[in-house]
């Protein structure tokens, strides 16, 4: 069956008006939470988890996939308004966007991120559509080595090229890998870590962790500082939400730049949101004819990045969908939930799982369009939410919290080990520690001792194996030189610079 | 708190992982890589990170936020904290007697007032509010276990 039809399939599926249900509600959930302060999709997806024993696998995914894509649009929204980007990729918009808002023009730079997003999120689900078949019959030849080493690639990009310190990155990193160590070796039946605590058995679970530092973590910093006390200032939406003639003919390049530079880096281990951004905005700097409106609230500042930004999480998906393999905190999360619905992810999910897959594809065209239309009619809504006062805001996310890792699994354990980590993350954020690499290692350590051993079995004991088989070893060299070269490229930079 | 304090930590929670390593019983099945091997790779990898984040910290290269102009935090950080801390205790000691609201209502006072909210009747009806409406999502139109969202006896 060619990806078309496939495709189709899953618009056969994903127009189901229960399918459509969750997607929608999915939708709606993500841009309120991109929207809100202080919480996140991995955070909401996480949140969301103990629902997956209550609801049918597709449906759920779909519903994900709304919050994902959601969140994305939401940020911008935040961005502009309040000038307080939820996350380092709506920097830019946030930069350019409350400038337009401020000069009166808050309707039109909402516009453009929201058709930007529209625009661009379609173009990287078209590339999800079409290169991921590719992806897959590439890695039908992987084995357990070849598994191994691609996970060295993405930890080691995660935590080496993101963050601003690959020492502090690495460290998180090995934490994240240790506390996915905690339990029973599903090899040998023997506990470690676990203290004599039975609860512990099991392993630790990635929503607790999640949610903690994510959720828990960001209030405690957030109240240790003392300065979130009172709702910002939020910026007027007067006037029409259209855009004029001019706005259009000086969005529309950037809009398909952005795409262009937000898919493929969006799909690399490590690429992330943030580079795409950063290099639509100086982009559209460099090519525009009036490149003094930069920083005084220019619309292709706002067009391109907020493209970029959706583009890449079109981009995200491919990795993980392909190879089962996340690059970022929300995609380990999405990952985990297909382990609670002991779905098998890698190259094999578009044949075991070809359905789900293709529903879930199908359904990030419907969300694009769900969420154009729900962004812009309901911006009166989204302004209302941005006024909640912090302290109900961040009572209501941790009392959410509590109840979603409470709800799985009824255990007081699970809501001190919340705590714990929510301290964890508080240091974390105040030591400048990223946790996207704390969180891939707690999934990707289990997952890559695992394949390592099938591989030495394989080899009866040859470490070679993971440098002669050629894919293998190419792997193992791309993650030698993720680790060597940024320090080295810094160290060449400082010198030079001197 | 200071970063050469993160490092002790780092260092600290190495050794107790190190004791956990040796306490794994080798397993009787042969094979080539056992169930220690990984874990004492990660353990003795973050025991090195640590001791170079700790020289590091000690020559004052590492980042603290509380010392940003901007970041640092204002009078009485250390009250907000245990303000947050203790509405997560009172929901863990309560939780399994009094039902999901009571407690739910008293975390989200302490989060609250972590966040200058003061603790008056207003604080509690809202919080009740909160605690209220997520139960009857998650329990009562999701199915997801919360238990009873007020003590049996009530």
């Amino acid at each position: 069956m060619s990806s078309f039809d496939a495709l189709m399939g899953g618009f056969a599926n994903a127009l189901q008006p229960v399918t459509l249900m969750w997607g929608f509600v999915g939708c709606f959930i993500g841009t309120l939470v991109g929207v809100l302060p202080g919480i996140g999709p991995a955070l909401t997806i996480a949140l969301l988890l103990p629902l997956t024993y209550h609801v049918p696998a597709t449906s759920m995914f779909v519903m994900f996939a709304g919050i994902y894509y959601g969140a994305a649009y939401g940020g911008s929204t935040t961005s502009i308004l309040i000038k307080t980007p939820g996350e380092a990729s709506s920097m830019m918009t946030a930069l350019e966007g409350n400038k337009m808002a401020r000069n009166g023009r808050a309707g039109q730079a909402l516009a453009t991120a929201a058709i930007g997003s529209f625009v661009a999120g379609t173009i990287g689900t078209l590339a999800l559509t079409f290169f991921a078949p590719m992806v897959v019959d590439a890695a039908l030849a992987f084995g357990p080595a070849e598994y191994f080493s691609l996970m060295m690639v993405s930890v080691v990009a995660v935590s080496a090229v993101l963050g601003n310190s690959m020492l502090r990155g690495l460290i998180a990193l090995t934490v994240g890998a240790l506390l996915g160590l905690v339990g029973i070796d599903l090899q040998t039946g023997q506990a470690r870590f676990t203290f004599g605590q039975a609860a512990l058995l099991d392993g630790i679970e990635v929503t607790v962790a999640a949610v903690g530092i994510f959720a828990v973590g960001e209030a405690l910093y957030l109240a240790w500082q003392g300065r979130e006390t009172k709702t910002g200032e939020v910026m007027k939406v007067s006037g029409s939400l259209w855009m004029s003639k001019s706005d259009w003919s000086r969005s529309w390049k950037p809009w398909l730049r952005g795409a262009f530079y937000g898919f493929p880096i969006g799909a690399m281990p490590a690429g992330g949101a943030e580079l795409p951004t950063l290099l639509s905005y100086y982009t559209e700097k460099k090519l525009s004819p009036n490149p003094e409106e930069f920083g005084n609230g220019a619309i292709e500042g706002v067009a391109g990045p907020e493209a970029a930004n959706n583009a890449a999480a079109a981009g995200v998906l491919m990795p993980l969908l392909t190879l089962g393999i996340p690059t970022s905190a929300t995609a380990a999360i999405m990952l985990s939930a297909f382990e609670g619905y002991g779905i098998q992810t890698g190259p094999q999910l578009f044949s075991s799982q070809g359905s789900l897959v293709w529903t879930l594809i199908a359904s990030l065209y419907i969300g694009n369009i769900i969420l154009l239309v729900l962004n812009l009619p309901l911006v009166g809504l989204w302004v209302k939410l941005l006024k909640i006062p912090p302290p109900w805001l961040y009572a209501g996310i941790i009392v959410i919290s509590t109840a979603g890792v409470y709800g799985a699994g009824n255990s007081v354990f699970n809501v001190g080990l919340l705590f714990a980590f929510g301290l964890m993350g508080y240091a974390m954020r105040r030591f400048d520690f990223p946790a996207a690499p704390l969180i891939v290692g707690l999934i990707l350590a289990p997952m890559a001792e695992q394949s390592m051993r099938q591989a030495l079995t394989i080899s009866q004991g040859e470490w070679s194996t993971f440098f002669t088989r050629p894919l293998s070893g190419s792997l193992m060299a791309v993650a030698a030189l993720l680790l060597i070269v940024p320090p080295l490229w810094k160290q060449w930079r400082s010198r030079t610079s001197r | 708190m200071t970063p050469l304090h993160v490092a002790m930590a780092l260092v600290s929670l190495c050794g107790v992982a190190a004791w956990q390593v040796s306490l794994i019983p080798e397993s009787l099945m042969q094979m080539t890589v056992g169930p220690t091997l990984v874990p004492a790779v990660v353990v003795g990898g973050l025991a090195l990170l640590a001791l170079i984040y700790g020289i590091s910290a000690w020559r004052g290269q590492q980042a603290d936020e509380s010392l940003a102009e901007d970041q640092s935090a204002l009078p009485g950080a250390n009250q907000r904290l245990l303000s947050l801390l203790a509405g997560g205790v009172a929901f863990m000691a309560l939780i399994v007697p009094l039902g999901f609201v009571i407690p739910g209502t008293l975390c989200g006072v302490g989060v609250a007032r972590s966040f200058d909210a003061p603790v008056n009747a207003k604080s509690v009806v809202i919080c009740a509010l909160i605690a209220s409406t997520f139960w009857l999502l998650f329990a009562r139109i999701l199915g997801v276990g919360l238990g009873p969202a007020l003590p049996m006896w009530f």
